[in-house]
């Protein structure tokens, strides 16, 4: 199929230099004539795990959404895996994603397995059943994040950190190249975190996934991360996690949280 | 009473409407669009007033109507301006007010109209039967094929729509699909009490499993036992029958709470009782 040909020809082939994933350049946002992003150029290498810091309501969410065509910026360029916003629309199934926070009804009566199963319906295709290759997708998905033995489940009896493990390993049932995750260990107590974490570095490198992880968390990015992008609206550091971390400006920029905290700042 | 041919065409006519109604009521439910249910199926009121008025079919009108009012809560609503349910409480009422104001000034306020706020199996044509049949199948076939994508949808919108699934087409098809089920369902049990199809039968599935697809058996069991001995009652007692079938329902989901497996009390409770 043409359409595989794209991201498959950019992965092979032989490359002096790493690989940039995805790149943006110079990307401005506006949002109900509020601008929500501005000038951020940043690219992210093959195989790395780039961490989003900023304060609440600093544009990590609109950013992602950038990435994955959702949201198109009013100035600038993005490219990922070599391609605009308006051709990546076939490529999807390459990238898997994660939202801040599914507010899914507990109640709802799907079990783990239908909710990896979900994660490929964009592939299956409308007026198609599931064929034996994509249960087999399925359930080697539900195994790489360890929850084998509980396919059955109500995906609403599984604990916090397994349901995030579930939402995993329905980003990964396609051919992922990208994971996209939004604050993926939020609410989660800091075992169940470090779980979460030490799971994703294992299949990052088994997998060779180009990882790109929001967070509010300093800490948590700081372990984990191979670089560390900080936006609070327009971007104001990149680089490793120490020199990020050992950045003066990184206090200013969460200096603007603590002020807006304390109601000086102005409303969101 | 299959002898009378006002019974086989309710019967025919009833069956694929709950057949439609209940696969519906399982995304009605999950996606909490009951109150849009009621919200379409009210408004039906205005087309069957706007229908009398202009000498159409008044089922036809209210079909177009009904659409229309639907398309355009769901425009509305996903606009972000407005909260659904606001959006659905100012068309709905301004629907019927506008019903009611035509039928007056058209001097058409008979009897008539009361049979399309509670339904009357005698006002079932055959033309009205495969109407039901056609749009019942319709609606099954939507569903039944995008299942999977609607299903995505109704868990988790956000990240269906980063995967590429077309959100709104599935969204804008579930409520023209619930607009044209109940239109054809308003002939049998009226408008009034046309959404209470496309809330209990999923409702009753919903105690009863965590599995979406016993849920969607239960759900059509309820819909179609519901119609067919509801339809044999109102018959057999001579009372109004979309009343009957919609106390029928609802004694079925009566009896789903108390078996329900997340109120085990319930259970206790009943054999202590009993």
């Amino acid at each position: 199929m043409r359409r595989t040909c794209r991201v498959s020809e950019f992965f092979s082939g032989e490359s002096p230099a790493p690989r940039r994933v995805i790149e943006l350049r110079g990307v401005w946002v506006e949002r109900d004539g509020r601008t929500v992003l501005e000038d951020i150029t940043f690219s992210v290498e093959e195989g790395t795990f780039l961490g989003i810091i900023g304060p609440n309501g600093a544009g990590k969410t609109t950013l992602l959404k950038v990435m994955l065509g959702l949201i198109r910026p009013q100035r600038g360029e993005v490219r990922v895996m070599g391609m605009a916003p308006g051709e990546l629309r076939h490529e999807l199934h390459h990238i898997g994603y994660m939202p801040q926070q599914v507010l899914f009804d507990p109640l709802f009566p799907v079990s783990v397995f239908d909710v990896v199963m979900m994660g490929r319906a964009c592939c299956i295709g409308p007026l198609r059943p599931p064929s034996r290759r994509d249960r087999e997708a399925v359930r080697e998905s539900i195994r790489a994040v360890g929850l084998e033995g509980l396919e059955k489940r109500p995906i609403g009896e599984l604990s916090g950190g397994q349901q995030r493990r579930a939402f995993l390993a329905r980003a990964l049932c396609l051919e992922t190249r990208i994971l996209l995750l939004d604050e993926p260990t939020a609410g989660l107590d800091v075992p169940a975190q470090e779980d979460f974490l030490a799971l994703l570095g294992r299949l990052k490198k088994e997998r060779e996934l180009t990882v790109v992880f929001v967070s509010h968390d300093i800490s948590v990015l700081a372990r984990h991360a191979d670089s560390i992008v900080c936006i609070n609206r327009t971007m104001h550091l990149h680089g490793s996690p120490q020199e990020v971390l050992g950045s003066e400006r990184l206090h200013e920029v969460y200096r603007c949280e603590f002020d807006f905290l304390a109601g000086k700042g102005a409303a969101r | 009473m299959l002898r009378y041919a006002f019974m086989q065409k309710a019967l025919l006519g009833g069956i694929s409407v709950a057949l439609a109604c209940s696969l519906l009521s399982f995304f009605v439910v999950t996606r909490r669009l009951a109150f849009m249910g009621m919200g379409i199926s009210h408004a039906a009121f205005g087309g069957v007033g706007l229908g009398l008025a202009a000498g159409l079919d008044p089922t036809w009108a209210a079909g177009g109507f009904c659409v229309a009012v639907a398309l355009g809560i769901g425009w509305l609503a996903r606009r972000g301006r407005m909260h659904e349910d606001t959006t659905i409480g100012i068309l709905f009422t301004s629907a019927m007010a506008l019903g009611a104001l035509v039928v007056s000034l058209s001097h058409h306020y008979n009897l008539d109209l009361m049979s399309y706020l509670f339904g009357s199996v005698l006002a079932m044509g055959w033309k009205d039967v495969a109407a039901a049949a056609i749009l019942s199948l319709l609606a099954c076939l939507f569903i039944g094929g995008f299942f999977k994508e609607l299903l995505f949808v109704a868990f988790d919108e956000e990240t269906a729509a980063a995967s590429g699934l077309p959100v709104r087409f599935s969204y804008y098809g579930l409520l023209v699909t619930m607009a044209l089920v109940v239109v054809v369902s308003i002939k049998l049990v009226g408008i009034i009490l046309a959404s209470a199809l496309l809330v209990i039968p999923a409702a009753t599935g919903l105690q009863l499993s965590r599995d979406y697809r016993l849920v969607l058996l239960m759900a059509a069991l309820n819909g179609l036992a519901s119609m067919v001995l509801g339809l044999w009652l109102s018959y057999a007692a001579d009372v109004p029958p979309g009343a009957t079938i919609v106390m029928v329902m609802f004694g079925f989901f009566l009896a789903a709470l108390a078996i329900s497996p997340r109120r085990p009390w319930m259970l206790r409770l009943l054999r202590r009782g009993g």
